[in-house]
């Protein structure tokens, strides 16, 4: 261990200060970037793995899991002219659909196509902000 | 309460690498957590309300927008989310190192130009 600093506020010189629960509340607690069809991602942060569950479908675990499952998700699917495997959402696999929607250590995740069909869309984004457990 | 005056924080072992304490025991990578580019933009004007590490915004055509970074990305690999208030607001391309695209499209999922559009990333900066 380098060293440890503890403190209430951040101030720059010149762009401002800010209160450092905004630093831990604010920074997201896992992210990634992978392709659908692929159990590895391009990047990610506080992801452990991936799982293909089915067409359209796959789970990433956390490293450090979330403390509750009341943490907040965002998605982004990809379109791209010309290529099929377009994702036109990205949304929080619903319960009940064979893979566990969102827990405390992972979140499943659906693409779905102009046509609403299951797809593995071919760039798969997410970011995750709450409180680590 | 206490308080620092600084203008940069690195890292004493690896320049990138903070650890912050995040819950009671948790900790978590500062450098990972932050956002590296976040811009709220109007798509129809073709100007941006506010932003953060956006050299230069581009209308690329009807409901077509690009981001271009001050400082990339080591790859195309940024995690964008995006909002609007098209129907759909998505990525666009495989993108680069310094550059976002994303579109903006209707009920249809046809391409259509947006005025309330907003993107952030997260990924690794160069």
């Amino acid at each position: 261990m380098a060293g440890k600093i503890i403190a209430d506020t951040l101030e720059h010189s010149t762009a401002g200060s800010i209160a450092t629960n905004y630093v831990v509340n604010g920074s997201a607690k896992a992210w990634g970037h992978f392709t659908m069809s692929s159990t590895t991602a391009r990047d990610s942060f506080n992801i452990s793995s991936l799982t293909d569950d089915k067409t359209g479908i796959f789970t990433a675990d956390y490293v450090s899991n979330m403390s509750s499952v009341n943490y907040s998700p965002s998605t982004g699917g990809t379109h791209r002219d010309a290529v099929s495997e377009n994702g036109w959402v990205l949304a929080v696999q619903h319960a009940g659909s064979g893979a566990d929607d969102m827990t405390t250590g992972e979140l499943s995740l659906s693409a779905h196509n102009a046509s609403s069909a299951l797809v593995d869309t071919v760039q798969a984004t997410f970011q995750i902000f709450g409180d680590l457990a | 309460m206490s308080e620092i005056k600084v203008d940069n924080l690195t890292g004493k072992t690896t320049a990138n690498d903070i650890t912050v304490t995040v819950g009671a025991t948790a900790t978590a990578s500062l450098e990972q957590g932050l956002a590296k580019v976040w811009s709220r933009f109007n798509g129809t004007a073709a100007t941006t309300t506010d932003s953060f590490n956006q050299a230069s915004f581009v209308d690329a055509g009807t409901g077509i927008y690009q981001i271009n970074m001050s400082n990339p990305y080591t790859g195309n690999v940024g995690a964008h989310t995006t909002c609007s208030g098209a129907y759909h607001a998505i990525n666009r391309s495989t993108g680069t190192a310094t550059q976002i695209e994303l579109g903006t499209y209707n009920s249809s999922h046809s391409s259509v130009d947006e005025s309330r559009c907003s993107i952030i990333s997260h990924g690794d900066l160069a």
